[in-house]
């Protein structure tokens, strides 16, 4: 099995996250930061893993509070800083597993490393930001058909558009988003 | 441009991969790569959701938390508190608050203009008062509107050093709701401070929770009050052989109101009087009556709005003196009388414009036990009382103990020089008559009556403690059979 290792950020891009890192500790209102670069990577591990919108928001709330409060401890050791996160993440879902919610956990526990799905945790952060770039109607559509699991027809109704002008903006936010976040391996999404 | 057909297509199969995640819609090979975005954005977050977490826990940050019980050390905000004596309240600061101070800037006379001291990690700004500048101390204004909360890494430890320099227990510590241990002490200046340590951190929404629950809680108690109105979790149970004598005794002195009054089963009396927020409960013989039983004198701490004219008037009543009205080290001034049946009675008048100190009663019972710790133990076990305070004196005689007692609170001294062991009887009002009296028995107490329904509206049963006091153990059931 051809392991790639996980996308290797330039130094620079290291040497600013310690920095913030190194602020957050001193100062928790710094923390802001942190939480703003590695939001979208803790909800695609937690979210892809766990089967209600509702738990996922809990348990990446979970995640960092839990972050905030370990934040002292955090070691530099060259590992960059969303790495520690989805080791919260991936215990915070153990733990919610082993308290019986199991049957909310859409995959099996999850191994404690999460290396090995790096890659399509950052390209799904990635998309997720991308969204908040797309104009602002099929922003909106994005979210209620996606986000929200709303049905065509509610949204259509919402935005006072038929549903074919709303296909149509979902069409395009999609060709947009393709177009931006690029291309990513073959790799086995499917669970 | 997208045909028709492609947007339809696509459309019905981004639809049927939302219901069925996990099975691939069978399109057109054009739309794969579009279709694949789409599955990755079925766990796109919902939208304002990042902000809202993101806020959430700024706050928190500003917050302590389990891992970081002190995280205010840097706020550009200051309080500003104005004293009757500014370097009486340092020096109390320092020894009970372990504060250190930064700076004063004092006149000849020592009158400080400004001072700043630091306290678990903040600034507090403070002066002597200046009317003219519109700093006022409690002491002047009769209260301050403001509390302090102070959030602290041993909450338990704090307030014992607090008490042991002069701070008064105002509540005690418990578990707070929201995931913090707190209590509140005064202190001598007038100042209320609300001492917490984080416990467990949580969310706001789980906050919100179990404040909806607890509300909830209580509307359901409150339907069922297991407490009389107008009683409190404890009521003292004076038997002497003159009860009428007695009621008219402390109607002269201390403008008691009997609010019932009646035959008892065993043929005494059973009188209600009420003095300020208190009620007591009166019982025995009376001159037109043939009962025959013990006295049960009590020891009652009372607060009054003036302590010397009320000492003045139990002596004309009949009362003899104990000790005349003195200036008290802990505050306030404080006399005691014996009355003409037996009963001791505390007079005391607290500083500042409340004669009566937050958190205690018009009327406290007091209690002379031999040994104070064993009888605390035993109220604990029997009744979930809380100690609040306790003094003890080098050679380890408990001067002076508080207990917390539901709504009510107890106060004792070991028995010492004139103040002798005197059993008291108590009514005490809980939320499962049955299950105290449980309690009681298993905590070592012998029963005296079961418990059992009582055409007064009560269900009570009682018990006698190891240390010689008889509890009635009632829970009110609702309108009285007459």
């Amino acid at each position: 099995m051809a392991v790639s290792k996980p996308a290797t950020r330039g130094s620079s891009a290291q040497a600013s996250e310690r920095l913030l890192v190194k602020a957050a500790q001193k100062d928790p209102a710094r923390f802001g930061e942190l939480y703003e670069d590695n939001f979208e990577r803790v909800y695609a591990y937690v979210a892809r893993r766990v089967g209600s919108r509702d738990l996922a928001e809990d348990l990446t709330s979970d995640v960092f509070h839990k972050a905030l409060a370990a934040l002292p401890n955090f070691d530099w050791r060259g590992v960059p800083f969303s790495a520690w996160l989805l080791r919260i993440a991936a215990n915070v879902i153990v733990d919610q597993w082993k308290r019986g919610a199991a049957r909310e956990i859409v995959t099996d526990p999850p191994e404690m490393a999460a290396e090995a799905n790096l890659e399509e945790i950052g390209h799904r952060a990635r998309l997720f930001r991308l969204v908040d770039k797309l104009p602002a109607d099929q922003q909106r559509v994005i979210r209620m058909r996606f986000a929200e699991g709303r049905r065509m027809r509610e949204i259509a109704t919402e935005l006072g558009r038929t549903e074919g002008a709303v296909k149509q903006l979902q069409f395009r936010a999609l060709e947009t988003l393709r177009a931006q976040v690029g291309g990513r391996k073959q790799s086995s999404s499917n669970a | 441009m997208p045909n028709r057909t492609g947007f339809e297509q696509l459309d019905q199969a981004v639809q049927e991969m939302l219901a069925r995640p996990g099975k691939k819609p069978r399109v057109d090979p054009s739309l794969t790569p579009l279709l694949r975005i789409a599955e990755d954005l079925r766990h796109l977050p919902r939208a304002g959701f990042k902000v809202r977490l993101k806020k959430e826990i700024l706050r928190r940050s500003f917050m302590p938390s389990v891992a970081d019980p002190n995280v205010a050390t840097t706020t550009s905000m200051a309080i500003y508190l104005a004293f009757h004596n500014a370097a009486a309240a340092i020096d109390f600061y320092k020894r009970a608050f372990g504060a250190e101070e930064k700076m004063r800037l004092a006149d000849a006379g020592g009158k400080i203009g400004h001072a700043e001291i630091r306290i678990a990690g903040s600034t507090i700004m403070l002066s002597d008062e200046f009317p003219n500048y519109g700093a006022i101390s409690p002491k002047t204004l009769g209260g301050s509107p403001a509390k302090i909360h102070l959030y602290v890494p041993d909450v338990e430890a704090f307030t014992r050093r607090a008490v042991s320099a002069g701070a008064i227990v105002v509540r005690p510590i418990e578990d707070q709701f929201y995931g913090d241990r707190s209590g509140q002490v005064a202190d001598p200046f007038g100042y209320t401070w609300i001492v917490s340590t984080r416990t467990q951190d949580m969310s706001e929404q789980e906050i919100q929770r179990r404040f909806d629950e607890m509300a909830a809680t209580e509307r359901k108690s409150k339907r069922a009050n297991p407490i009389r109105e107008g009683f409190h979790t404890v009521t003292p149970y004076i038997v002497v052989q003159d009860a009428s004598g007695l009621i008219d005794f402390i109607s002269q002195v201390f403008g008691a109101e009997q609010t019932f009054r009646s035959t008892g089963s065993a043929g005494g009396v059973h009188a209600e009087v009420r003095i300020g927020d208190s009620m007591l409960m009166i019982g025995g013989g009376s001159p037109e009556l043939s009962w025959r039983g013990d006295s049960q004198p009590t020891a009652l701490h009372i607060y009054v709005e003036d302590t010397d004219s009320t000492y003045q008037r139990a002596l004309a009543a009949g009362g003899t003196s104990i000790s005349p009205p003195t200036d008290q080290p802990y505050g306030g001034r404080g006399a005691s009388v014996k009355d003409g049946f037996g009963n001791h009675w505390y007079i005391a008048t607290a500083k500042g414009a409340h004669f009566q100190l937050e958190g205690l009663g018009t009327v406290t019972p007091y209690l002379h036990p031999l040994r104070a710790e064993p009888f605390i133990r035993f109220l604990e076990r029997a009744f979930g009382a809380v100690e609040l305070e306790k003094y003890a004196s080098p050679d380890g005689v408990v001067q002076h103990a508080k207990v917390r007692l539901g709504d009510s609170a107890l106060e004792m001294g070991e028995a010492h020089g004139p103040y002798s062991l005197m059993p008291t009887m108590f009514y005490l009002y809980v939320p499962d008559a049955d299950a105290t009296y449980q309690h009681a028995l298993a905590a070592g107490a012998t029963s005296l009556s079961a418990p059992a329904d009582q055409p007064y509206g009560d269900r009570n049963g009682a018990v006698k403690d190891p240390f010689g006091n008889s509890w009635y153990v009632a829970t009110h059931l609702g309108r009285p059979s007459q």
